[in-house]
Parts: C-alpha cells; structure tokens; sequence
C-alpha cells in the first residue's frame, strides 16, 4: 500500500511534475500560502526547501503543514545541516503525526555559503544516513535502536547530480542512497541531455524513479550569478549565451522558453519519469511553464 | 603536581643564561688567512673595503703587516691561491685590494713611533724584509735595534733583486724611513764579518738575515767568458743605477721569478731579442704565472725543454750550445726530472746570457755555524735557534731563496722569540689556534651564488711599458675596488645554531636559506654547514626560536648597538619629525652612487648603518617607532645585493611591522623600503618625498591632538 | 602540530589594560615551529606593546620576557616559580593547552591568551599551515585513502561526495579541493575504489566524553580530581 498519495502517482507510471517553494525570513507567510495556491492543483506534489543556501527561514516543515492545509501534497526536504540525529527523529515523528508523509533527504548546504556564518554546523549525519534512519524508524527502532512506542511511514526520495564533472563517485553515491532505501530522485538542474541520458541508462537498473530538475533562469546574470555562488550547479555556456540574446527585459521569457523546450524534449523522449521545476523567485510562472509544455493539468 | 615518582628538580639549566654572552667569537679562520705567512686578516679587510672604510682597513692591515705597502706589490698571495672564490669564478683580487687599501687609506701618512724600554741592544744582520720585519716588531716591543748592512742601499733583495718595475723605490724608501723614525739605527755599508765582534760589542741577541745573492753556477764549459753575468748580479747592478750593456740577443738561463725579472729588465734595457731557456715545461716553472704571462706580452721568448750544455766566445758573441729536454721520473722536488735527447743539439748567437737559475746564502766561515743543503744556515723552525746561543737566523739565509711575505712573517718570529730569550720568558704553549675552515662548496651552493668575474687591476700595456721601468700595474679606482671586495664569500662568519636545546627543528632555515645550506643529519638534527654557509643572515632573522647567531660578535651585535645610539643621538638632537633610516653599508648607499642618499643634512634623520639589511628585524623597526620615529625606512641594494633574496627576507619583516601599525590604527606608509630600482633617477627625490609625506602625518596628528584638547 | 595565530595587537593591548607587571612567556615548541609563539615572537610582540603604549603616552607597564621550553608540562613552570611571584599578569603565547597548564599551576596570578589556537595541522610551505586533523579519536584514514573527510571535507560526510562539488573544488571556495574527490581519486590509484562503495553509518561523536582523559595504564596512581 502507497505510504503517500505521491508514492501513489509515483507507482502509477504517469509522468510527475513537481515544483518548490520557499519560505519567507520572517512570519509573513502571504507569499508562501499564495504560491502554494497558485501550484498545488497544477503539480503531483510541492517541495517545501530547507533554509535553502543556508539562509534562516521559516521551517520547511511549517510550510509542509501549510501546503497540506490548504490541499496540496507536501514533500519535506530535510537537511542534516542544522539539526542532529534527535531533533531529525523528533521532526520525522511529528511530521508522520501531520500527515506529511514525503520526505527528500539531503546533506544540506554548507553554512559558509548562507548568511549566517558564525554559527555551528550540525552535519550530525548525511543524506544517505538519513535515509536509512528513516527506514530505521519505520521498522520500530530508534537510530540507536531503542523501541519506538509507534513507527512512522514514508516515501523517501533524495538527491543526485547527473552532470556532475567527477561522475563515478555520484554513482557511487547514488547506489548508496538507492540501498539506503530512496524510491524517488529530483535531480539538480539539467541543461544538456547527453550526460543525463547516460546517467538515466546507468539508472535503470534500479526501480526507482527519476524527476528531471529544470531550473528557470531569468538572464544570463542571474545564471552566471548561480554559476559562481550556488553550490554543486554548473550552467553550460550555451545555456548562457542563449539568455544573452534575449532583449532587454525580456530575459524570463527567454528562460521560460528554455526550460519549456527542455521538458517537452524530456516527456516525449521518455527520458525519465517526471520533472521537478525549481523557479526560485519566479513561482508564479510555473503554471504557465506547464501549460506551455502541453501538459495535462493534474486533477487532484 | 604529578604523584609519580619524577624528580621535578632535575632540569636542564636554562640556555637563557648562555645567551647573556655576547662577546664570543666563533667565526672560523678562512683558507685565505690560513694560507698567508702573516695570518692577516684577510677577511676583516675585505669586508671593511667593501664598506668603503678604508682608512679602517688599512689599520686590520697594519695590524698585521708592518709594510703593507711592500707586499702590496710585490705578494706571491698565497691566499689568492686558496681563495675559495675560485669554485665559484674566480679568487679574489686580494693583493691589488691590499694595495688599495694602502693607496687610498693614507698609508702614507702614517707615522710610526716607539718607545725605548729596555736597555738591551738587539742586531740585526741584513736589511732584507725578514731583518726588515724584525727590527720593526723588536722596536715596537722596546729595544734599541741596529740593522747593519753590507750594501749601500738598504732593502736586501728588495732592492737589488726585484725591479723597480715591480717595486718602485720610493715605496721602499718611505719603509725604511720610518723605521728611522721609529728610532731603529742603521749602519749601512757595514759587513758583519764576525759574531763575536757583535757581541763584544753589546748586542744581547743577534739575527742574522743576510739572504740568499750568491749564484749558483751553471757547471758548463765557457760560463766564465765575458758575456756570462749571473742574474743576481745583473739586477744588483741595475737596481744600482747601473746600465750593463747587454746588446742586441739576450738569452737567460732559469724559470723562477729572477730569470723572469732578468729577462724583463734586459727588455727594458734595450735589447731587442730577449729570450728564456728553462729545461723543464710550463707547468713546472716556478715563476709566477703573472709573470710569465706579462713577459710573454712583453715579446719574450720561452724555449722550454731547453737546457746548454756549452758557451763559447766568437767574434764579440756568445756562440751557445743548447740541448733539447724531454721529462723522464720525478726528482726529490716531486718535479720530473729533465732528460736530455740524444743529438738534438743546437747551437745559437748571443750578445749576453744571464744566468738566473737560483741562488744560495754566503756564510762566513767565522760565524761558526752549521751550514745544511744549499749553504742554508741551520735552524730549528719554531724556535729560530742556530747553535749558538743568543744567534737566530731567518730568510732566505735559511729557507733558500722564498717569498719577501714568508721572511717578513719570520722576521715577526724572530723579534718574539729575541725578546723571550733576553727577558728569561717561559715559553707560552701556542695559543689555541682558530679552527680553519676546509672544505669545498656544495654545487647545490655554489650554483646560487650570484657570478661575478674579477676585476683585474689596469696594467700599462706592453708596448709603452717596457720603455722604462714605471710600475706595470696601476691601482683600483674606487667603484672597481667596492666591487672586488664584495665578492668575498665571507667564509666561516656564517650562521651557527648556538642553542641547540632552542631548536625546535621547525626547518624554518632550511626552508629560508637561499644557498640551501642548512641539512637534517642522520639523527634528525638540523647542521648549518659553516664551510657552505655565505653569511647573508637571513636564517637568522628568520629563526622563531633565536636559535641561530652569527658567529663573529660584531655581526650579532652591531645593529642593536647602532640603533641605540640613533636614538640616543635623536633624543639629544630633539627636532621633529623623527625619521630614523636603516642604510645598507655595503654597495650603492654606503659606497656608491647612492651614498648621497642621506649623507646630506638634513635636520630629524638619523641613519643606522648596517651590514645588509638581511639583519633587520620586525623588532628593530618597532624599536624606532617606539623611540618615537614618526617614520622609518629601510634602504637596501635590492637585487643588487651580493646576497640573495635579502630584499624578499626583509619585506617579510616589513610586513609584520606593517600589519602592528594597521592594528594600532597608524599609516603603513610611515614604513618604507628603498632600493636602487625604487629610486629611479633621483635617489634623493624619493627621500624627499618620503620626508614630506612623514611631515604631514606628523602636523595631522598634532592638529587632531589639539582639536581633541 | 597544533597552529596558532597571535592575536591582534589591539586586542592584546586592551586584554592586558589592568595588569602593570606583564610576564611575555613563549613556548618552545609547536608554537615556535608556526612563527607564533617563539622567542623571537616574544620579543617582537613586547617591541609591538612598548610602542603601542608609547603611542598613547604610556600605560605604565613593566613588560619582562621569557620561553620555557614547553608550557604543558608543569615541570618546566618550576623554573618561572621565583620571576612569577612578583607579576601581575603572564601573557602566554602558548596553545590553549600551556595557558590553561599555567593558569592551573600558578592559581594566584592572572593568566592571559596572547595567541588564538586554531587547529592540528602541517606545513604546506614556509608560513603555510594547512589543517589535518580534527582530533576526533576514531581515526578512519584506512577508509579513506589517508585522507581525512572530517577535516578536510566542510561538512565532514562519510558518504561523500555532496551535491555541491564543482571542477573538483568544494562548494565553499574554489581554491579548496572537494575532499571526496580527493579521496576517489587516490582510492581508484591505489585499486582499492570497494573502500568507497561501502555505506559508512553516522559516526561516534563523543568516543571519549568531552573534557576527555586517556590513562595509559590502570596501575599509574590515579592522579586526583576529575580532568579539571
């Protein structure tokens, strides 16, 4: 039986759209909830980022909250660089309570990269150790194996980095989180298909499936920008120089239109089983993005 | 506290104690000093030179050799011949660095005193360099001495064996001058015939010098046909005032310095084909092989392998009889002896044939002495005793014909062990020699030491030259001397790790060393090679534990010195602003062109001369901002220093005083590096405009006082 | 070797305001090999304060200088016990071991850092200190090829690498080598890429409690107080 309503649509074999939000620094959550409007009828599922970049936000799992309040499935995404294993145990815990079933677990940004770097970097474990304590809990134990009076379920998915430049040790990791008991993977933004289609082949092996990340870039800036400062992304050239040649203000456009281009050629080809559209800032157009890429909206 | 059983009163005593010594000297004698008769301080010199000190040079000099200005020219410079130098260029030019040092030091006008305390008469027979010498050192001790000699002139083989193209004669004159003045008596044209006579008449000790004129004969038929001279004679003659008529071939039988000095004085009499016949090769003959070189410019002929056999007189000429040679076993010289080839004989005309193929000592039989090989008088070698008692003997007379340096260095000898035997002195043991530095230079050391070829002082050229008998060899001008000077490797005044407990073993010296001197042994214990090491001192600025020194006291002490009394002298002087200077002594601002940088007046600058600016440290440079400098400079030669990478050492340094200011909330600018390449064409402009730049820091931060009061 | 940093002029300045007799006293060892903390140091850093006080007409202090050779075995504190007496205030460039060493043996004067320590580490070059160590006491440099992702990865994975590497550099500067890259590549050079496969659970934090006391063997006598 599907832990989750995702894992549902996961098993049934049509191709997944999902997207992310972020939360806001502070207590104003009208964005969130109006973003969360925008994209909960349109998309199989919503993640809700972790203090993304190692900024402090409002917690992912208030946003999961939020996004099941108001009739969206949730993913949690839940980093180790902040928390250790009894807080995470803790979150996990309560989450099941909620009915937020979707975790995503990752390593977590590096705290140099954020805005708060004086503070204590946790990185109590990693993603492929979270993983299995998720698997831990589900079986009834704790991570130090202590008796859980009520075990929680989930549907685990986690990261990986198919255009990595160093391709064997994401394979290797790969495999790692895939024994860890991880039955989806969001990728990190794809520009060029040829290393995803090889990583997709090196990938069938498992049964696990696999969402495309498209990035939705606003200006050949703003790519360059994520080039230099956004850990583990790497735009190609081309990439950039097609943002380039959009008129001046118009450089969405231009990304919308890259991005479209991208999925379209995804779906069709059969490439993998979804897309996970990360449109940081620019939540708003994700619907059009769908629209424009002739998708069947999603009934929920 | 520890409850074990660890006897916490047993610690090693604290080096800190050790250090308190400054004063110690661990500087090894180098190859130069070692090798030279006199032991002079060759480096000490050298370093002064190229300091432009050389009115103190010329004092080390004097401290060792009582007439520098003789040996200046006419040296054989065994130190040159040991120079280590050479196994990276070329050895130093000591000799004509030496004469520098007389030339322009004001040797001069020096004068000599002493003063009579003792009552014994002392005599000295022969005024050679080793009677000379020995009168010198017995004046200065207090004797009344008396030189006799049985020539005219005054001066041995000085004067009637070496040319004056080698030695002019007023150089001789002023030595002997000052000996009168130091009160020494001369009796010239006085032969000592007997020692008893000498005796008789009052002189408690006798030395007898009286060299090493007689020739040895050649052993052929027809040597005594007019025609013959013996080079002794020939030069004596010459040396006179004579003018012997040699006519137009000359040959000179011999391959030591008096053929040569023969052969080249016939040129400059007149005679128009002059040549040598030595029966060994070139690289036997003894001569000096500037000598040689010099004569063969000079258009002398050398037949070597070339011996006569007979002379005969024909028609006003000499018709000679010569022989070829080719070189079979060594001899008792360790040289191969010289064969001759059977029916190779040749025959050639001469006007005149000189014959110079060595000399031996005439003794009196009356001095009832005994003679040894070559009618040398007999000596033992420390003590100078004959078999007579209260008789020394020294020189030529003794050794054979030997250098002018080794007899006056005999004669030194000779004064001390005179004055031992009529004081009734014990002998002192020989004082602990300094070690002396042997060992030949690492090419991975060699390789680094910047390449510079000697300087070679100008020498006339041949054909004006040989027209009279002016010295051959001019002196350095002053830049070609600074130059020379600074290419001395400073041997054994290196580094030393002093404290070896300090050591941390951080291999910060080797890491730093630019030669790549300092190694780890087979124990793990860092050595600094003293026989590698060029004294460039940047291992010891570097040291975090202030385990390294350098090992002549002066080095380690001078800068601290010379910065204290900066300050003192600013705190005295009291005008404002106070900029204190770190001023390289060595190369363009202490002797070239530079050294105008900051000798001109300039009111609030005090200079603290040092010997490279590898030896200032970060703490200096505090030291003058806490003495209250409003601004600091270091001026160094850069790249031009003969050492390297000081400049990026002192930087180093520089950076750590810079980032002090930063933090104490002052201008980095009030710290300032000068180097040849940062003057650009006016040196004195860059100062200038650092002076000003102090100047206004200086009335800001006395406005900004003012406002807050 | 264990590296430190002296502090900042300023701040030494200001830490040792209080105090009219101040006690510099060096360290011969790690400190001296990181140019920190030597004699030399010693006198530079009393050079620097003299001037600073000069600067601002003179605070009064009486600065004297000393190195022990070590400031973390008591014994050698024996040899300062008589210069101690009559300070103020000891300004101890020695690691954090050797201040709090000093401030256990002489409990009545005041003990100041004038050094920051900052880790366990090699040098790379002169004046180049690169850490290595992370002194976790479970050390696994068999796994890894000699290399350790503790300290030299940012976020210390066993499983690495993370998604952030780039060019093989880390996601936090692009002159620091990603670890696991590092560490992939000198496996595979050495055949032993199976090391890397192997899933690594999360590691013991606190092998021994923190502040940890190792004992070499149970008959030494027990020292006496609990590590403090």
């Amino acid at each position: 039986m599907a832990k989750s309503l995702f894992e549902e649509k996961l098993n049934s074999g049509k191709f997944l759209i999902t997207t992310e939000v972020g939360p806001p620094k502070g207590t104003d959550i009208s964005e969130l909830e109006h973003h969360i409007d925008l994209l909960k009828d349109n998309v199989d599922a919503i993640n809700v980022t972790d203090h993304q970049s190692s900024i402090m936000r409002y917690p992912s799992l208030g946003g999961c909250l939020l996004v099941k309040e108001r009739g969206g499935e949730p993913i949690l995404q839940m980093t180790c660089r902040d928390r250790n294993r009894m807080a995470l145990q803790a979150d996990l815990l309560f989450a099941h309570s909620r009915g937020v079933n979707n975790v995503l677990a990752l390593t977590g940004d590096s705290i140099d990269v954020g805005d708060h770097p004086e503070v204590k970097p946790v990185f109590d474990m990693e993603s492929a150790q979270l993983l299995t304590m998720i698997r831990t809990l589900e079986s009834g134990k704790d991570a130090a194996g202590n008796e859980l009076k009520g075990a929680p379920e989930f549907c685990i998915g986690a990261s990986v980095h198919p255009s990595a430049d160093f391709i064997e040790p994401q394979l290797i990791k790969f495999d790692k989180k895939v024994a860890a008991g991880a039955t989806f993977f969001q990728t990190q933004g794809i520009f060029e298909l040829a290393s995803f289609r090889r990583f997709m082949q090196y990938a069938s092996q498992y049964n696990v499936k696999i969402l495309a990340g498209i990035i939705v870039m606003s200006s050949a800036g703003m790519a360059r920008y994520m080039n230099k400062s956004v850990p583990g992304i790497i735009i190609p050239q081309e990439v950039i120089d097609e943002l380039a040649t959009a008129e001046k203000g118009k450089g969405l456009q231009k990304g919308i239109e890259i991005a479209v281009r991208m999925i379209r050629e995804i779906e069709e080809n059969n490439l993998c089983d979804g897309v996970h559209i990360m449109a940081v800032g620019n939540e708003g157009i994700v619907p059009e993005i769908i629209e424009a890429a002739l998708m069947e909206k999603v009934e929920t | 506290m520890l409850a074990s059983g660890i006897d916490s009163k047993v610690i090693p005593k604290s080096s800190q104690a050790q250090a308190k010594e400054s004063t110690f000297d661990h500087s090894l004698m180098p190859p130069c000093q070692a090798a030279c008769p006199l032991h002079m301080e060759i480096r000490e010199y050298i370093d002064l030179i190229a300091q432009g000190k050389v009115m103190e040079a010329l004092k080390v000099i004097r401290d060792g050799n009582p007439f520098p200005s003789i040996c200046a020219f006419v040296c054989t410079h065994p130190c040159e011949n040991n120079c280590r130098r050479a196994q990276v260029d070329n050895p130093l030019a000591i000799r004509a660095l030496k004469r520098f040092a007389v030339d322009f030091g004001g040797d001069r006008m020096i004068e000599l005193e002493a003063e009579t305390i003792y009552d014994e008469k002392m005599g000295v027979v022969g005024s050679g360099p080793a009677g000379l010498g020995c009168a010198y050192y017995l004046r200065k001790l207090g004797y009344p001495v008396t030189i006799f000699e049985a020539y005219l002139e005054m001066g041995g083989m000085l004067r009637v064996g070496i040319p004056q193209y080698r030695l002019p004669r007023e150089v001789l004159d002023t030595e002997i001058q000052r000996l009168i003045q130091m009160g020494v008596e001369i009796r010239t044209n006085t032969r000592v015939v007997s020692i008893d006579l000498l005796s008789e008449m009052g002189y408690k000790a006798i030395f007898l010098t009286i060299g090493a004129h007689q020739s040895l004969r050649l052993g052929i038929e027809g040597e005594d046909n007019a025609g013959v001279i013996d080079g002794a004679t020939f030069l004596r003659e010459v040396n006179l005032g004579l003018k012997p008529r040699l006519g137009k071939k000359v040959a000179v039988v011999g391959g030591g310095n008096v053929a040569i000095d023969a052969a080249r004085t016939a040129v400059r009499l007149g005679a128009k084909e002059v040549s040598i016949l030595y029966r060994r090769s070139r690289e036997e003959m003894p001569a000096d092989p500037e000598e040689i070189e010099q004569a063969l410019q000079e258009e002398i002929e050398i037949s070597y392998l070339t011996a006569p056999t007979g002379i005969k007189s024909l028609d006003g000429h000499l018709e000679v009889t010569c022989v070829k040679m080719k070189l079979g076993e060594p001899d008792a010289s360790g040289r191969r002896r010289p064969v001759p080839i059977e029916g190779s004989e040749i025959t050639e005309e001469f006007d005149t044939l000189i014959t110079a193929i060595g000399q031996a000592p005439q003794v009196p039989e009356d001095f009832k002495l005994r003679i040894g090989r070559g009618s040398t008088i007999q000596v033992d070698p420390v003590t100078l005793t004959t078999t007579r008692a209260g008789v020394f003997a020294g020189g030529d007379a003794v050794t054979g014909p030997a250098t002018v340096t080794e007899a006056l260095a005999t004669g030194r000898q000779a004064a001390h062990r005179m004055h031992d035997y009529v004081r009734h002195n014990y002998p002192l043991p020989e004082e602990n020699e300094k070690n002396v530095l042997s060992g030949d230079l690492l090419s991975q050391t060699a390789d680094m030491i910047k390449k510079a070829d000697r300087l070679e002082p100008e020498i006339i050229p041949p054909k004006a030259r040989t027209k009279d008998f002016r010295p051959v060899e001019m002196v350095y001008n002053w830049t070609a001397a600074v130059t020379e000077a600074r290419r001395c490797l400073r041997c054994g005044m290196g580094a030393e790790i002093l404290f070896q407990d300090k050591c941390a073993t951080c291999l910060t010296c080797l890491r730093v060393c630019p030669y790549h001197v300092p190694y780890l042994d087979e124990t793990g214990t860092i050595q600094i090679p003293a026989d590698q090491c060029q004294a460039c001192g940047i291992c010891v600025t570097e040291c975090p534990a202030g385990a390294i020194v350098l090992r002549r006291p002066y080095d380690r002490n001078h800068l601290a010195e010379e910065l204290e009394h900066a300050i003192k002298s600013a705190s005295e002087m009291k005008s404002k602003p106070l900029i204190i200077g770190f001023c390289c002594q060595y190369g363009l601002h202490g002797t070239g062109s530079l050294s105008d940088f900051w000798r001109r007046d300039r009111t609030g600058l005090h200079i603290v001369p040092v010997l490279c600016v590898a030896k200032v440290e970060a703490k200096h440079i505090l030291r003058a901002f806490e003495a209250g400098a409003e601004g600091v400079f270091v001026a160094g030669c850069g790249e031009m220093c003969a050492r390297e990478k000081t400049a990026y050492w002192l930087n180093q340094q520089a950076e750590k005083v810079r980032k002090v200011l930063e933090q104490l909330g002052l201008e980095t600018e009030r710290l300032q590096l000068f180097e040849p390449s940062t003057m650009e064409e006016e040196p004195v402009a860059a100062l200038d405009q650092f002076t000003k730049k102090i100047g206004e820091l200086y009335l800001d931060s006395i406005l900004s006082k003012e406002v807050k009061s | 070797m264990i590296v430190v940093e002296q502090k900042p002029v300023d701040k030494i300045q200001r830490m040792i305001a209080p105090y009219e007799k101040v006690m510099i006293l060096g360290c011969g060892t790690c400190v001296t090999v990181c140019n920190a903390g030597g004699e030399r140091e010693v006198s530079f850093l009393r050079e620097a304060l003299q001037f600073a006080e000069s600067k601002n007409g003179g605070q009064g202090h009486i600065f004297t200088e000393h190195t022990l050779k070590r400031q973390c075995d008591e014994e050698f504190m024996e040899l300062i016990t008589d210069q101690v007496k009559d300070i103020d205030a000891i300004l101890s460039l020695a690691c954090g071991i050797g201040v709090q060493t000093l401030a256990g043996y002489f409990p009545d004067t005041v003990v100041l850092p004038g050094v920051n320590t900052s880790f366990l580490g090699m040098a790379k070059d002169f004046g180049v200190w690169d850490e290595r160590c992370a002194a976790c006491g479970d050390c696994r440099l068999d796994e890894t090829a000699g290399i350790c992702p503790i300290t030299r990865c940012t976020k210390g994975i066993l499983n690495g690498p993370c998604a952030g590497t780039k060019n093989g550099k880390c996601e936090v500067s692009p002159e620091m080598d990603c670890a696991w890259i590092l560490i992939y590549q000198r496996l595979e050079r050495l055949g032993q890429l199976d090391k890397m496969r192997r899933y690594y659970p999360p590691r013991n934090f606190r092998p021994i409690p923190r502040p940890r006391r190792i004992v070499a063997s149970p008959s030494v006598a027990a020292v006496g107080g609990n590590n403090g």
